[in-house]
């Protein structure tokens, strides 16, 4: 087995300390050490964005990083993105434009969206699509979650 | 999947280049290739994994007199937004934005598409437009030193380069294109950006007077790694551009190449893609 | 005082969200991918590597020794059962193997790395024996045979023939004959195979599973375990999309079973995405033969087709499609004289299931770009030559489906007006003589399918249970499954719109076969129809119950009241007779008199069988569309850009505005995947893009703007007279796409998908043939 690496982070607010073997993955370490299993891993090869979490600001596929690079930064998960009063407007903007179906995406699909609008809170459609084009999901075919997106942008 | 002894994240080119030069080590970035291959089994670690991310020097896009120094830990997203890049090389944030998606452009670094020589390397083609140096960095007896290396031979195969077992690719250097520099990157898929390229050219020069000088052209996933065309530069040089040079170039860049035929494109199509692309620049540029 | 309740607006036609959204916009939603049980072991399966060969050997011993492992299964120490539509397929696999999805062993253990490494270890001898990949090549005197007891490599056939196509063919003015190669293609669910197996001290089996049909997969495990049917609890957990894909028991989940047994312990196997795209079935490829004929004035007077589908090392439901081929070759055009003859033909290739839109999409395809082309050379507008041809509401199939509300005329015409469709198609071909790199074109493509069930067995039934509680709440208990597509939010607004409570008082209960009603399955887009009209009719009985308590109560009689807002009213005033909730408890806790509001419904769609010449009226309904595309291509790139499609689809009635939306769009970008960009290319037998990166699904960026007319003409027989509308979309978009690029290009393309290099070969052919 590969070395163990034991690193400090931020999740959602909470600290937290883990010993990871040094060939995992930040989205295992998610999943399978701190039970945050939001976060789907539906290739494993950064094709899909299922796995999509907000590290330091910037939205990575948590598949293609190791946990050990996590170490000393702050990392938000889909369990983060609630809050006490309630669903972000992110989520609420889904659920009400049924832009979810299996949802399997969409954890994936409201972390992305949720670091598009931060990075452009005014995108046009063209950006949304283009904002949203590495995140896969086979049932909604996207429009709806497209009209989720540009609802929250506009309000 | 070979195991990691040993895992080590230094904070400066000099600690890294001291754990490099201990040997057997695998450096790793932003992991978008690395983790991919050695989950496949296409590639086993050494038994010290070097996480290089925390050497913040390496980051970002600096100008120093005449030259552009891209740190090798630049993330494909800063091309896209540095204002360096913006106004001097503005051809490496066309091909930012026909690169992966949002989450791997954000992951993924210059130093890290470089390393991996990948024949499809997609921030390669224009760099050899550009004519990037690689600036190599080894710590071989006690002290830690530099050298440069010509991008156009820094590549020896796929997946190969000249880049040493205790070297550290630290960025690359590129001299301010001069007055009247102009160029354009083509990347053809049907998505607008998550593809691997079937075919890719950079090509840029100084046009005065509709005729173009000092001309480069780059091509990638045509050959086993991303190469210049001397042919379709001679072509060019000192040629005013018009319709005739623009089918000539054309047409010689695409004899001039001989691409395999996979599952993505045959052989004739990257030819054709190749045509296609040297003028929809050069029509662009003319 | 009294209390006045105000008549609320309909539920029906709203866009209800749905009631598991929530959960799953936050992360919560526990998927079976995501499951955790007490001292579950991880198991992965040996695959084999070879397409066609013999087993000689399969040595575990030293995969046995690796710490961690706990169970091995293999073809020698486990049951003998098969599984499969023909039952051919035994799950692991003893003396052949006969595709490259072929499972040798499984392999349980402690941690997945353990599991790594024994599967490393497994040591497997073969000899090879010759491959076979092409079904007619297959079908040859000399081709390998695959199953010794299936001789000349054949597995089912269909026949069907009506008037005299030979006599008809005669007395056509023209006639066009084609050949059509339809790819395979592949589900993609998002959430990868995954099952988890778990033993009680009983013996009974409770299977954690993905499938869309739990009840008829007992009855195809069990023959496979060596347990009754009656032993197997299957329990659903919500899963990462189906789409058909998981209408058949699959190797993998008796080898999870076998390992459960073995280790006495839960254990739950998965797919790695790789895996995913190699070993879960795909959509059946065809390779169709089909003349057509007709008068000059435009009537259609025959249709001859022969279809060879590659049936794979074994048969699931694949092989089974031209079933539904059929319908749409025969019918909703009128086709007076008709043969179809299909043959599936064992190869060495993967095999295909079922996969939304079961046949049609290949079906569709090929009539739709075959009647745009004859209606070019007949010199017809495409408009018009389909209108001409259009079967009419009351009209018959020649396989005997009753069009009862046919639209499809209406469908046609509507989408050509709404898109300007006559105009932009001749400027499109008047442009193309023109010098230009950019050409755009619009297409039009229809199709039929059922939707009002479709009785492939012989009930095609959903029971619903509903009892009512102390607080007004429904649980409604029905057979129906929920697979993302939505029945949950459907069957709630049906339930809420006929008792007159809130939707959040709605609670539905379809996750477990100890405790659900028989159904037959989520396909055949006749979940909300059948499982609708059960939960509705269920409610509609409860509705009763609770009115006559109420009118024995009040002294209103019974026709005089309805449910409303949480209460009894009086129909006509809308005043509350009593609170709801107060009645239900006065009614549980009456003493003697006491009674509990707990109705059942088992809902029969009024359907037949086929005979065993395919005539019969399958479906309770049809439904019908017409989608018109516009695109751009480049013509030097080959790129292809969606501009818009719009879709004209006869639905009986829209319930649920924003799942019947989500399920057009989805299925739209299913359906234009189909057309432009997914191929799983197999070689040899072997899957050449098993992943994400070669195999492209239609991302966000692609979409076109859609834009859908629903003519609601109200089916009698359907929930508030809704019909079943999920297939169409994926259905059509493929030929309507084909259609539009001949406008753009004047190129047809019988090999979807119509991908840029193809485009590019067909325009620039002559400079292939220099430079090669
Ligand atoms: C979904 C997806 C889409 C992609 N799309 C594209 C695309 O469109 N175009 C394209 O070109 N690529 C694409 N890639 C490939 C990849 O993202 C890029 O090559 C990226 O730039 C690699 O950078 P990285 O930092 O992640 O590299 P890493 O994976 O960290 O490293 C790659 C290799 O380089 C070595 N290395 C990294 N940095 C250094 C250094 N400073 N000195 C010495 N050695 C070093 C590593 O040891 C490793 O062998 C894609 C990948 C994925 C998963
Ligand atoms: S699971 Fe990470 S991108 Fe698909
Ligand atoms: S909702 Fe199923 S994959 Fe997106």
């Amino acid at each position: 087995m590969s070395a163990k690496v034991d690193i400090t982070f931020t999740v959602n607010g909470a600290v937290k300390q883990v010993s990871v073997p040094a060939n995992m993955s930040a989205l295992d370490m998610l999943r399978d050490q701190l039970d945050l299993k939001g976060a789907k891993e539906a290739c494993g090869e950064g094709e899909c964005g299922a796995c999509t979490i907000i590290i330091d600001d910037t939205s990575v596929c948590s598949c293609l990083m190791y946990a050990a690079d996590c170490d000393g930064r702050t990392i938000e998960t889909i369990e983060g993105v609630q809050t006490e009063d309630g669903l972000d407007p992110i989520q609420q903007a889904f659920v009400e434009h049924g832009a979810v179906q299996c949802g399997y995406c969409t954890p994936g699909m409201v972390m992305q969206a949720k670091h598009m609008l931060n990075k452009n809170p005014n995108p046009t459609e063209g950006e949304i699509q283009r904002g949203l084009e590495g995140n896969v999901c086979r049932c909604t075919g996207y429009r709806k979650i497209i009209d989720a997106v540009a609802e929250v942008a506009r309000s | 999947m070979s195991t990691i002894e040993n895992y080590l994240a230094p904070s400066s080119i000099d600690d890294a280049a001291a754990a490099l030069a201990a040997g057997s080590a695998t450096i790793v970035a932003g992991g978008t290739d690395l983790m991919l291959q050695a989950g496949s089994g296409q590639k086993e670690y050494a038994p010290t994994l070097i996480n290089i991310q925390k050497i913040t020097e390496m980051r970002g896009v600096s100008l120093d007199g005449d030259t552009i120094r891209i740190g090798a830990l630049t993330t494909i997203t800063d091309l896209l937004t540095d204002e360096i890049i913006a106004e001097h090389l503005p051809v490496m944030a066309t091909m930012a934005d026909k690169f992966a998606s949002d989450q791997i452009r954000n992951a993924g670094t210059v130093g890290g598409n470089i390393c991996n020589a990948s024949p499809a390397g997609d921030g390669i083609v224009p760099l050899l437009m550009y004519k990037a140096e690689a600036v190599l960095a080894s710590k071989p007896n006690g002290s830690t030193e530099t050298r440069k290396v010509p991008l156009d031979e820094f590549f020896t195969g796929p997946g190969k380069s000249v880049i040493q077992e205790n070297e550290l690719l630290i960025g690359v250097d590129i001299a301010v294109p001069p007055a009247g520099f102009v160029g354009g990157f083509g990347k053809f898929g049907p998505r607008p950006a998550l593809e691997i390229a079937m075919a890719a050219v950079g090509l840029g020069g100084v046009v005065k007077d509709g005729v173009i000088s000092d001309v480069r052209v780059a091509f990638g996933a045509v050959a086993p790694t991303p190469i210049r065309s001397a042919e379709t530069e001679a072509a060019l040089e000192g040629k005013k551009l018009d319709e005739t040079t623009i089918s000539a170039a054309g047409e010689i860049a695409s004899s001039s190449i001989s691409p395999i035929t996979d599952i993505r494109a045959s052989d004739w199509y990257r030819r054709h893609l190749i045509r296609v692309m040297t003028e929809e620049i050069l029509n662009d540029v003319s | 005082m009294d209390q006045i309740v105000e008549k609320p607006d309909t539920l029906i036609g709203k866009p209800i969200p749905k009631p598991d959204a929530p959960d799953k916009v936050v992360g919560k939603t526990t998927y079976i991918n995501d499951m955790v049980l007490p001292r579950m072991l991880i198991a992965k399966i040996k695959r084999t590597d070879r397409v066609h060969a013999k087993i000689l050997s399969v040595d575990i011993s030293a995969a046995e020794k690796v710490p961690g492992i706990v169970a091995i299964a293999t073809a020698e120490n486990s049951p003998k059962g098969l599984i499969g539509v023909l039952k051919d397929n035994p799950p692991l696999k003893g003396d052949k193997v006969r595709c490259i999805r072929d499972e040798i062993a499984g392999v349980a253990g402690e941690t997945e790395e353990a599991v790594d490494e024994a599967l490393k270890l497994i040591k497997v001898e073969y000899e090879d024996l010759p491959g076979v990949f092409d079904p007619e090549e297959a079908l040859k005197d000399d081709a390998p045979l695959i199953h010794d007891d299936k001789p000349g490599n054949l597995s089912l056939t269909f026949d069907f023939e009506h008037g005299d196509i030979s006599k008809a063919e005669k007395d056509s003015d023209i006639v066009l004959e084609e050949k059509y190669e339809l790819h395979y293609v592949t589900h993609t669910c998002m959430g990868p195979g995954c099952v988890i197996a778990d033993f009680d001290t009983h013996g009974k089996l409770t299977i954690y599973t993905q499938t869309q049909y739990p009840y008829n997969y007992k009855m195809d495990l069990a023959p496979a375990l060596d347990i009754s049917a009656g032993d197997i609890r299957v329990i659903q957990p919500p899963v990462g999309g189906a789409f058909g894909s998981k209408l058949d028991v699959y190797p993998f989940e008796p080898i999870a079973v076998y390992l459960a047994k073995k280790a006495r312990r839960p254990v739950k196997l998965f797919f790695s995405r790789e895996e995913e795209f190699i070993a879960s079935p795909t959509r059946q490829p065809a390779r169709v033969y089909i003349k057509q004929g007709a008068k000059k004035d435009g009537t259609i007077t025959f249709r001859d087709v022969n279809v060879y589908l590659n049936n794979g090392g074994y048969t699931s439901w694949g092989a089974t499609i031209p079933a539904v081929m059929m319908r749409t070759m025969t019918g909703h055009f009128r086709i007076p004289n008709v043969e179809f003859h299909s043959k599936a033909v064992y190869t060495n290739n993967p095999f295909a299931g079922s996969f939304r839109g079961y046949g049609n999409v290949q079906a569709t395809y090929v009539t739709a770009t075959l009647m745009d082309k004859m209606a070019e050379e007949l010199g017809m507008d495409p408009i018009e030559f389909r209108l001409k041809n259009a079967q009419k509401p009351g009209e018959r199939t020649p396989q005997n489906s009753l069009l009862k509300t046919a639209a499809l005329a209406d469908c046609i015409k509507i989408g050509a007006e709404k898109t300007n469709f006559l105009e932009k198609h001749a400027a499109n071909v008047a442009a193309r003589e023109k010098p230009g790199r950019i050409r755009q074109g619009i297409g039009i493509a229809t199709s039929i399918h059922n939707a009002g069930g479709a009785k492939i067995h012989k009930s095609d039934g959903c029971g619903t249970i509903l009892t009512m509680d102390d607080y007004g709440r429904a649980t409604v208990i029905t057979g129906a499954s929920e697979i993302g597509q939505g029945i949950d939010a459907v069957i709630t607004q049906l339930v809420s719109e006929e008792l007159g409570i809130p939707t959040s008082d709605v609670i539905i209960a379809n996750n477990d076969s100890a405790i659900g009603p028989w159904d037959v399955g989520v396909h055949a887009s006749r979940t909300t129809f059948i499982a609708g009209n059960a939960a509705r009719n269920a409610a509609v009985k409860a509705k009763q119950q609770i009115l006559a308590a109420a009118a024995r109560q009040s002294n209103v009689s019974i026709d005089k009241l309805d449910l409303r807002g949480g209460h009894v009213v009086q129909k006509d005033n809308g005043v509350s007779v009593t609170k709801l909730d107060r009645l239900l408890r006065q009614m549980h806790f009456a003493g003697d008199d006491a009674e509990l509001v707990m109705v059942s419904e088992y809902y029969e769609p009024p359907s037949e069988l086929e005979d065993k010449n395919h005539v019969g009226d399958i479906s309770a309904a049809y439904s019908h569309g017409a989608y018109i595309t516009e695109l751009e291509i480049d013509t030097l790139t080959g790129g292809v850009k969606l501009h818009k499609m719009t879709c004209v689809q006869d639905v009986g009635k829209v319930i649920n505005k924003l799942g019947i939306e989500g399920q057009m769009e989805g299925g739209i970008a299913q359906g234009i995947g189909y057309g432009l960009s997914e191929e799983l290319i197999i070689e040899e037998g072997i899957v050449k893009n098993p992943n994400f990166r070669d195999y492209k699904v239609v991302t966000a960026p692609e979409m076109p703007e859609i834009e859908c007319h629903f003519i609601e003409d109200d089916e009698e027989t359907g929930p508030f007279g809704a019909k079943g509308i999920s297939e169409l979309p994926c259905i059509i978009p493929g030929a309507s796409i084909a259609n539009a690029v001949y406008n753009a290009i004047g190129v047809r393309f019988d090999n979807p998908p119509i991908t840029p290099e193809k485009i590019v070969r067909a325009l620039h052919g002559d400079k292939i043939e220099a430079a090669e």
